[in-house]
């Protein structure tokens, strides 16, 4: 009786907790198994996926947490874009192919420059760990030695688990279960300490909105100056066509 | 099989070779291209696929016309000159008017890097810091890298795997 009631007040305990809304970059290079892995959180098929040179994104709810993942290109031309995520992340999801020998020193470098980012240092990483299926993929050991992880991590105070795994075995309620594992032990971290993490990404996501928004308006300026300028050079100019330009769109067909 | 139709619309300053890239699209010659001061419209069919593609004219004077075509548009290819870089910021500003429109609200953008076979173009995390496409957090985008003159990277194959991860089939 005793054990029931103080399971109910436990139960009560976590339904008062707030909505915690988290936001998760997945990083690593092109080739990784990042969309694959995406893909098979939601529960999509994960395979026939074409290169990401850009940015997506998934929403999932998990437990007491709204989770939002930010699928980013990995190649090597794309992959300067990663940085404007760091500010708004609570930690960092990292696919390494684990059958690309050849690229493992790559792999490190790239994640030398995360974990280098002030924005990021401190902050949750899970490695995954992926392509398990593949013959003559690096194990857990053998992954964590290329990329020299312990000493990275241990560098940078982030917490760190690796998850060896398979994106491509299956997705939905059929994914590789290291994946579930991975994602749940990093909102786990994210939660112990909730607090401080979330005070430090509204005040860096802020100042980084701030100088944004600062840019934007500079941009916005130069571009409407640029056009003054060509306006009236062109009025100059065509002012013979000038008629003409205004008749042609009215050709147009409109939709409705 | 079930054909899925999809509407997509082709923008871009002028001069980033829309046009260009549409025949491409549909095999036909791109030797006597002039701007265009209306649209085109090619339909392309591809496993199982209808691709409707309007391309709208880019020059200054039309854009605001570009409007009258944002409705039920599955699709927005955004097509950049990926060489000329001073007009980056003047693209970028174009773009984020667009997706500051209602009607565009959430469709998926992609970006043709049109023109990569100059020797000069812009890498594509240059193009997105360029356009400000970082600083986007509300729907999918993704850059293409292309050439509309040597066809490269505009295969309908292509464009049918691109609309796959933007939420069709």
């Amino acid at each position: 009786m005793f054990s029931l009631m103080a399971n109910c007040c436990s139960w009560l305990k976590r339904w008062q907790e707030p909505v915690r809304k988290v936001t998760l970059i997945m990083v690593g290079l092109d080739n990784a198994g990042k969309t694959a892995t995406v893909r098979g959180i939601q529960g999509e098929s994960p395979e026939d996926v074409a290169p990401t040179v850009g940015f997506s994104k998934i929403d999932l709810k998990q437990g007491r947490f709204e989770v939002t993942i930010f699928d980013l290109g990995g190649g090597k031309r794309i992959r300067n874009i990663w940085r404007n995520y760091y500010a708004e992340s609570y930690g960092v999801i990292f696919v390494v192919d684990s059958s690309d020998i050849a690229r493992m020193e790559e792999t490190k470098q790239a994640m030398i420059e995360v974990l280098n980012s002030p924005k990021i240092s401190g902050k949750p990483v899970l490695v995954l760990a992926n392509k398990q299926d593949r013959e003559g993929a690096l194990s857990e050991a053998d992954v964590i030695e290329s990329l020299s992880l312990e000493k990275l991590v241990n560098e940078h105070k982030c917490l760190c688990q690796i998850e060896p795994c398979s994106a491509i075995m299956g997705c939905g309620k059929k994914i590789d279960k290291s994946i579930k594992k991975g994602l749940y032990w990093l909102l786990h971290i994210i939660a112990k300490d909730f607090d401080a993490l979330n005070e430090r990404i509204q005040r860096d996501t802020t100042e980084q909105k701030a100088y944004e928004e600062q840019k934007k308006l500079e941009r916005a300026e130069r571009v409407r100056r640029i056009r003054e300028e060509r306006g009236s050079r062109t009025s100059d100019l065509l002012l013979p066509f000038k008629a003409l330009y205004h008749q042609q769109p009215t050709m147009l067909p409109i939709r409705d | 099989m079930i054909s899925l139709e999809v509407r997509i619309l082709l923008l871009g300053l002028d001069n980033a070779g829309k046009t260009t890239l549409l025949k491409q699209l549909a095999s036909e010659d791109i030797s006597h291209i002039t701007p265009t001061q209306g649209f085109n419209i090619k339909s392309v069919q591809s496993q199982g696929f209808k691709l409707n593609v309007w391309d709208i004219g880019g020059q200054r004077k039309i854009r605001p016309y570009w409007r009258n075509y944002f409705e039920n548009t599955d699709i927005l290819i955004y097509v950049i000159d990926s060489a000329d870089r001073k007009r980056f910021e003047e693209t970028g500003q174009e773009l984020a008017e667009l997706l500051d429109e209602e009607k565009l609200s959430g469709v998926p953008v992609l970006i043709f890097a049109n023109k990569q076979d100059l020797l000069t173009a812009a890498p594509a995390s240059e193009i997105a810091e360029g356009l400000n496409l970082h600083t986007i957090r509300d729907r999918v985008w993704q850059i293409q890298s292309c050439s509309a003159l040597s066809g490269e990277g505009v295969q309908v194959r292509l464009w049918r795997r691109l609309a796959v991860p933007a939420g069709h089939l």
